[in-house]
């Protein structure tokens, strides 16, 4: 903690001024302003883990969804300014997704509740003090007589321990839940295996891996975890690559990362999982019984379901039971529709029948989640009954994230007294009485327990920002005031509870020093156990009852509907997080507002172009939004983004766009069906142009995202050899005379560059990607956002294509938009190459651009004029200008206060563009002459390689041999983007592998 | 000009002046008298436009360049443009008044003044728009070699910086000429004005008498004066030119920019001087002067300049093509056929194609004809620098950058205030020097006199 | 190329200029400023305070006492400035770890020592002036100049802080001259990326 005084502690006013004594960037480039009177302000009391100028990482937890990932908090002058993976953490070991990041956006976002607040007479919500909030609750809840129900978010800790215990004390009913809670694959597991519970699952040692609509990549799971095993498999390393197969009507992110997609009819995944289980049981000889149970289901009965010919889809079995171990996954859409549980059980099967189980399918694991949407249901009867006198709703949104058709907010309505604990003013909140603000993640201390063997640490990394609590505290706090039956809970703090706790643990755990025990957790981050063996499974007698039933949707509308969790806004969680409203969505590219997905044919037929409005009307409802045409789209299906349309929830989720539930009927039964209803589709005639950073998605064969066939790549062949190899013409016209001219010129043109300096013993920056691994997720664009203060430019600007990505992920389609042949789309992080000949220095007439000694294509802020012109001549277009005061419009309060004081934070009227993170390469120089010795390779990485959560970017000295970067240069995939121009670019990218087209 | 003064058999009629040197005298000077209405309106409207020009730079400096329509990879658009257009017009002045004088080509006389005059206002506008244009428009001296404590020095190798050269110098030069041309007309009218104005042009005519000694020494000057501005008329626009051509984008990065630079600001220079000289003559009264005569021959030499422009572009085209250059051919296709197809066809159709109509003689001397298509040769060389820049970097080498523009309130404003900036100066000019060289018009009076004038030796 | 002709030519352009401007404020100045009191050992004491040139502190803090007289390290105060770019400010508590027991000599020290241990019980910071601001775009890690020059390197920039009663600016450190300059005379890296990022 920054600062130890007694209560104030540090307000902002004093972040600032103790900012401004650091001198860090956090300020417009606003010239020498000297002649204005600063103050400095010292701490009372220096604490002795914050030197100013210099960053103190404190571990902590992610707590944006349920995978639990481990993250570095790195904090200057006691405020939070940059999330980073925990590299001891087992589930995300160092990488952290752009959900994870942005949660800093979350501990300053503008929206934040600043005080308690409770209802008045004038049915207005205004702020009261924290005594009075407390002895509201605690008044209520006496008075409430046992009909208290609690509500509480998804995931598991010491605090739902605690949650558990209060609300039982109490006599009341508490229920975990948040949106795709997993409920089907639970229910399917606890069908096929008797085990009520989540497996983890080894995407790395799968040799094959099938995903039934599973977005393994985006927000299944552990998405993080996922991506990272994923890389390992579909990378390329010399010898096999997985090969990854899709089964679903739509190709998401993950989709798009597939090898092969089979565009099956909507709901219809479970007869492809069952007929490939039916081959793969034949050819692995599976117990008679399952034999029978699968019988039935043969390709050719697969086919006529799903419209994929039996060929195929036998094919497909054939590859899947020949390697050993595979994998498959069913989840997304594939998992939201009514028949999801019989497909997580044909998957299961499918896992049992090929071996998978207890090797790629890791049961024993029990990845924490809800108690899914069942307990909402009963509590919904609850409240109507009259059952609940005192509603606590903590850290879930169910206004926001159920269907309006399932009345949520009516039953809300006949509850006496509705408390929240959330630190937003969502819509949930905003209809309760009483508001009670708990601390951000990173301002309390909290525990969560994800999975078996991982029990990982929350800690204050500063001084809270609002007046707000730990949500344990207010518990405590009401159960002293309320006493009776919370009389026992003892603990004086929260912190106390939790340290309790862990003292437990240790006891636990036969530790012989319990202090000793919690100083280690907390500078880990928490304990980390060896992953339990898998447990053994076997078929519960109910796993026959495998089936199958064709799919009906409500209404009769021409198309059917799906509504897909939003890859940065989750279920919609992330919309008051700029980072997440301006980095693109991966698949469409677009940001900051909602869309209709539409396949090509569906296109043609409805005869609709990109931003042209369609209405959706379905039996519950009707919403419009412009269209989108996606390549990967099943011809049945029309599929919306999540996440959009909140109500309230702050300036920036308010009234953008519009949310796709609104289309959906009350779910019945078990779970959330988000692909349920059929809707009609027709044309407003309006136009709203998409906020999308797309500018034309084809290559034109100017070879920008390479990709060679994978028997090409293990012979070691180059991009070009894999050209001639695969029969194409020569790629360079030229005649050799030509060449060797041309050849002889460049090197001079070159030579000419490199006067002066640049003969000195330096190192010189470079960077290799590669592309076999890039799955195009965009953590390293949120984390470039973040590392680099730059600013969310917002819809407006982006229309204009003013975003400021310094690094972007280019999707460009391949081949035809035939049905038959759909496109594959192609990543590829697109963002300053430091070219050594670059074509933005000799043009800038001041200076401010110009090549550093050590390699860069340096950008001198203050010394830049904007004349704009190294834009105009930057072959790869990734500078970008400061149209507006974005420095002074970008971060309303207190948001400035996540702004990294090592980077100076552009002013109107300049330049900027990738720096390969100079402050880190300048920091590691002053701490590495501090030890007199030279930077050692990998003592630091720019900052999106570091998020990179499939570690496709390696950066480093190129003028070191031995480095790392080096060696992954010297692959014969690597290639350079546009090496023509005799840019000779200091980013070498590696083709992506391709698995050759079969079928 | 005893050469022009010698009867030519051909075109003595139309060199024929009626008037006595009395006459001319009174009728130039009288162009100075008490303002018209339609003057006053003409001006008020130049000086209204010129304020909204102002408002919006002002806008644009407070707030920065967003309001424009920039949409990247489209980092240069109107402001360039018009900054290209204005530079281009600045030309014709000094290839009439200096070339021409030089080649001793005798219908320069009446029209020399008023695009000398256009040539330095023209160029007055071009400057603003370096600053107008940069994103920090108050450090705008950066680009100024200066020894400074900073010990920083500007980027020599930047076209951007030779531009500053370029046009600094263009822009003295053409000056001096101006006013060095008018000393023997301010002259002539001190002596018919009283009172302060009188003053003013007493000091203005630094003591100009009209002696023998005078005149030999002021024709050897003017002489040089036009050998030194001519070379500057090629250069300049080259340097321009360079500003595109020395970069890699597509489209700009070709030999072929300097002199097809060249000829498409001489185009444009006439095809404003039309515009001027036409309604001008008229307002002034000095039909007597600018005949018909001189249309004909402005005329063709736009149709010559006009068909060299012509030639270009197809040879852009061509080049591109034979070059097998992906980038090149893209681009080039794109023009006509791509987002922006509508400014590609302007400026081709404006420029390529109405300059052919100079082919008959008909249009050649018929002044509404003449006016209507200086019109369009200004609209289209106006797009042909839209097309140059804008087109060229909507879709330059990577694809998803890819994009368009649409030219906002912010663009057009600018674009008006340039106008009224010029058109404001231009008939200030008019109303306080003679816009017709006096001097010269009554040395093409058929009199024997004492023997002398411009450029004679 | 053109880069190194420049700087020669802006080195020749510059000669003329570089006595008004580049060495305005060079480490000979600093030596002009000291007071009288150049090496006595006790600071003088000082009754017309008006006339301190510097801006006026909250707390009449004179480090001609503090560093001067009593040779206290400027490291014992600015405790980071040798590990860190931020040379940090004294806490409050650093203060008081003396002045709890040291309360000053004379009435003009204990008025003000008595401001230092209101301001602490009060748990007010004191809100001192700031005298060196280097502009935002120009970084300065501390702990590398301390590295290069000793840790009496302080006076290059901040002049002899241990002989003003009052701190003043001893040189105009936001003229970028005056870095130049020294990085010149040192044969150091004068690549602008090293200052400005």
């Amino acid at each position: 903690m920054s600062d130890v005084s007694p209560e104030s502690g540090m307000d902002r006013r004093k972040f600032l001024t103790v900012l401004g004594a650091s001198g860090g960037g956090a300020l417009a480039l606003s010239g020498c302003s000297t002649s204005r009177v600063e103050k400095l302000v010292p701490y009372l009391v220096q604490s002795e883990d914050q030197i100013p100028g210099v960053a103190t990482w404190y571990a902590s937890t992610c707590t944006e969804c349920a995978a639990g990932c481990g993250v570095h908090v790195r904090t200057r002058e006691g405020r939070a300014v940059k999330l980073e993976g925990n590299p001891e953490h087992p589930v995300n070991r160092g990488k952290l997704c752009s959900r994870g990041q942005a949660s800093l956006q979350g501990l300053y976002n503008p929206g934040r509740v600043k005080a308690p607040m409770a209802r008045g007479a004038d049915g207005r919500l205004a702020e009261i003090t924290w005594d009075d909030a407390i002895a509201r609750l605690a008044g209520k809840l006496t008075a409430a007589g046992g009909k208290v129900a609690v509500l509480s978010g998804a995931g598991r800790g010491t605090f739902s321990e605690l949650l558990a215990d209060w609300t039982s004390a109490l006599g009341g009913r508490l229920d975990r839940w948040e949106p795709f809670d997993h409920e089907p694959l639970r229910a399917a597991n606890r069908q096929v295996f008797g085990l009520d519970q989540l497996p983890a699952h080894d995407f790395a040692g799968a040799k094959y891996i099938l995903s039934f609509g599973a977005d393994f990549l985006e927000t299944w799971l552990s998405p993080t975890e996922n991506q990272r095993g994923f890389a390992e498999a579909h990378g390329f390393a010399g010898g096999d690559v997985a090969k990854f197969v899709h089964v679903g009507p739509r190709r998401d992110l993950t989709g798009l990362n597939a090898d092969e997609w089979m565009a099956v009819r909507p709901g219809t995944e479970a007869a492809v999982a069952l007929a490939i289980a039916n081959v793969v049981a034949a050819a692995r000889g599976a117990p008679a019984a399952l034999a029978g149970a699968l019988g039935n289901y043969t390709p050719a009965m697969a086919a006529q379901e799903t419209g994929i010919p039996a060929e195929r889809i036998e094919r497909i079995a054939r590859e899947f039971a020949a390697a050993r171990p595979s994998l498959a996954v069913a989840g997304g859409v594939g998992a939201q529709h009514a028949g999801a549980t019989e497909l997580c059980a044909a998957v299961n099967l499918l896992n049992y029948v090929a071996g998978n189980v207890g090797r790629t399918v890791r049961f024993g694991a029990d990845l924490a989640a809800g108690d899914g949407f069942r307990g909402l249901t009963q509590l919904g009867t609850a409240m109507d009954d009259g059952q609940v006198a005192v509603l606590l709703v903590h850290e879930a949104n169910p206004v926001y994230a159920l269907p309006k058709a399932a009345g949520f907010a009516a039953r809300l309505k006949k509850v006496p007294f509705k408390v929240a604990i959330s630190p937003f003013l969502d819509e949930t909140a905003a209809l309760c009485d009483l508001l009670l603000p708990p601390h951000h993640a990173l301002e309390r201390w909290d525990d969560a327990a994800p999975r078996a063997g991982v029990r990982s640490l929350m800690q204050p990394v500063m001084e809270p920002v609002f007046d707000t609590r730990a949500a344990g505290d207010i518990l405590l706090a009401t159960a002293k005031k309320a006493g009776g039956a919370l009389a026992k809970f003892s603990a004086t703090t929260w912190e106390a509870h939790l340290r309790g706790r862990w003292q437990a643990l240790a006891a636990e755990r036969k530790e012989a020093d319990a202090d000793a025990f919690w100083r280690a957790a907390l500078q880990r981050g928490g304990v980390f156990d060896e992953p339990p063996a898998p447990v053994e499974v076997s078929l519960a007698p109910t796993a026959a009852q495998v089936s199958y039933t064709r799919p009906a949707f409500e209404g009769n509308g021409a198309y059917v509907f799906a509504a897909y969790p939003h890859a940065m806004l989750h279920d919609g969680r992330g919309a008051n997080k700029p980072w997440l409203l301006e980095v693109a969505d991966p698949v469409t590219k677009i940001t900051w507002n909602s869309w209709v997905e539409v396949g090509p044919e569906a296109a043609r037929a409805l005869n609709v172009r990109n931003g042209e409005i369609l209405r959706l009307t379905s039996p519950h409802g009707s919403l419009e939004a412009p269209a989108y045409i996606h390549p990967g789209l099943h011809p049945d299906v029309v599929a919306m983004p999540l996440g959009f349309g909140h109500t309230e929830y702050g300036a920036f989720a308010q009234g953008r766009g519009v949310n796709a539930l609104d289309l959906l009927g009350a779910p019945a039964g078990e779970f959330v069906a988000y692909l349920s209803t059929r809707v009609a589709v027709e044309k407003t005639g309006g136009y709203r142009k998409l906020a999308s950073i797309e500018g034309t998605p084809r290559q034109l064969g100017r070879g920008i995202a390479e990709a060679i066939p994978l028997a090409a790549a293990r012979q070691g062949l180059t991009v070009a050899e894999a050209y001639l190899e695969e029969g194409h013409g020569e790629h360079e016209v030229n005649t050799p005379l030509e060449v060797a001219a041309l050849k002889g010129w460049s090197e001079k043109q070159f030579q000419m560059t490199r006067k002066g300096d640049y003969r000195r013993d330096l190192p010189q920056w470079g960077m290799a990607i590669d592309l076999a691994r890039c799955t195009g997720c965009q953590a390293c664009v949120t984390a470039c956002y973040a590392e680099n203060n730059i600013p969310t430019v917002g819809e407006y600007d982006i229309l204009k294509g003013r975003e400021m990505t310094w690094i972007r992920i280019e999707r460009y389609w391949e081949g035809s938009e035939a049905p038959d042949a759909p496109p594959s789309a192609r990543f590829v992080p697109m963002l300053c190459q430091h070219c050594a000949n670059a074509p933005c220095e000799p043009v800038c007439p001041v200076y401010a651009a110009y090549h550093t000694a050590d390699g860069l294509n340096g950008q001198v802020y203050n010394r830049c004029v904007g004349t704009r012109y190294c834009a105009n001549n930057c072959p790869y277009k990734v500078r970008y200008f400061n149209w507006y005061k974005y420095n002074e419009i970008a971060w309303p309060e207190p948001l400035q206060l996540q702004l990294n004081p090592d980077v100076t934070v552009r002013a109107r009227g300049v330049m900027e563009k990738c720096t390969f993170c100079i402050q880190r390469i300048r920091g590691a120089q002053n701490t590495a002459r501090l030890e007199d010795r030279p930077i050692r390779d990998g003592e630091f990485t720019t900052a999106c390689a570091q998020a990179c959560p499939s570690d496709a970017i390696v950066f480093g000295n190129i003028a070191d041999p031995d480095s790392r970067v080096v060696a992954i240069k010297q692959n014969p995939r690597g290639y350079r983007v546009l090496e023509d121009l005799n840019t000779r670019s200091a980013i070498t990218y590696l083709a992506k592998v391709l698995h050759p087209v079969e079928g | 000009m005893a050469v022009v003064a010698r009867p030519l058999p051909d075109r003595a009629p139309e060199l024929e002046i009626t008037q006595t040197q009395a006459d001319v005298t009174r009728d130039v000077v009288g162009t100075l008298g008490r303002a018209s209405t339609g003057y006053l309106l003409l001006l008020g409207g130049a000086v209204g436009l010129f304020l909204v020009g102002l408002l919006t730079f002002l806008i644009l400096v407070k707030d920065g360049l967003g309001h424009a329509g920039y949409n990247p990879p489209i980092f240069w658009a109107v402001f360039i443009t018009t900054f290209v257009f204005w530079i281009g017009i600045g030309h014709a002045g000094t290839l009439i008044s200096a070339i021409l004088f030089l080649f001793r080509s005798p219908w320069r006389t009446a029209v020399y003044r008023s695009t000398e005059a256009m040539t330095v206002f023209a160029v007055m506008t071009a400057a603003l728009f370096p600053i107008i244009h940069i994103g920090r428009q108050w450090v705008f001296y950066w680009l100024l070699p200066y020894p400074n404590q900073r010990w920083l020095w500007p980027n020599f190798k930047s076209p951007l910086l030779w531009d500053v050269f370029a046009i600094s110098t263009y822009f003295t030069v053409s000056s001096v000429f101006l006013v060095f041309g008018l000393i023997p007309d301010v002259a002539a009218v001190r002596d018919k004005v009283t009172g302060w104005r009188r003053t003013v042009y007493t000091l203005a005519s630094v003591g100009w008498q009209g002696t023998d000694n005078q005149w030999r020494h002021y024709t050897r000057a003017y002489l040089y004066l036009a050998a030194l501005a001519t070379p500057l008329v090629l250069s300049v626009h080259s340097v321009v030119s360079w500003d595109f051509a020395v970069s890699i984008v597509p489209a700009w990065h070709g030999t072929i920019f300097a002199p097809y630079f060249v000829a498409g600001a001489i185009y444009s220079g006439l095809g404003m001087v039309l515009t001027l000289i036409i309604p001008l003559r008229r307002a002034l009264g000095i039909e007597q002067m600018i005949t018909k005569y001189h249309f004909d021959n402005l005329a063709k030499l736009t149709l010559l300049t006009g068909s060299i422009l012509f030639y270009s572009y197809s040879m852009e085209y061509f080049v591109a093509w034979y070059s097998g250059n992906t980038f090149e051919q893209t681009t080039f296709f794109r023009r006509p056929f791509g987002s922006m197809w509508w400014a590609g066809w302007t400026m081709i159709i404006c420029n390529a194609f109405v300059s052919q109509l100079l082919w008959f003689r008909k249009i050649r001397t018929n002044l509404t004809a003449l006016f209507v298509i200086s019109i369009f040769i200004n609209i289209g060389m106006w797009f042909e620098r839209f097309v140059i820049i804008v087109s060229s970097l909507s879709n330059d080498y990577i694809p998803w950058a890819w994009s368009d523009m649409n030219p906002t309130w912010a663009d057009w404003g600018i674009l008006a205030g340039s106008f009224g900036w010029f058109g404001m100066w231009f008939l200030l000019f008019a109303k306080s020097f003679p816009i017709v060289a006096i001097q010269e018009i009554k040395e093409m009076i058929p009199m024997p006199r004492k023997r002398g004038g411009g450029g004679h030796h | 190329m053109m880069r190194t002709l420049a700087f020669v030519l802006g080195g020749a352009g510059a000669a003329g200029l570089a006595a008004v401007l580049a060495f305005g404020g060079s480490p000979s100045a600093a030596q002009q400023q000291a007071t009288p009191a150049a090496d006595s050992a006790t600071a003088p004491a000082i009754i017309d305070t008006g006339s301190l040139k510097g801006p006026r502190q909250p707390i009449f803090f004179r480090h001609d006492i503090h560093a001067g007289q009593f040779k206290i390290q400027c490291q014992y105060c600015h405790y980071s400035v040798a590990v860190s770019t931020e040379p940090g400010i004294p806490s409050m508590q650093t203060c008081m770890g003396c002045h709890l027991v040291v309360s000053g000599s004379d009435s003009s020290a204990k008025t003000e020592i008595k401001k230092v241990r209101d301001a602490w019980n009060a748990k007010q910071p004191v809100e001192w002036v700031r005298v060196h601001f280097l502009a935002r775009h120009a970084h300065f890690p501390h702990q590398r100049h301390i590295k290069a020059l000793g840790p009496s390197a302080c006076t290059t920039c901040h002049g002899e802080v241990a002989r003003m009663p009052q701190v003043f600016k001893a040189n105009n450190i936001n003229n970028m001259g005056f870095c130049i300059t020294c990085h010149l005379e040192r044969k150091v890296s004068r690549d602008c990326s090293v200052c400005h990022y």
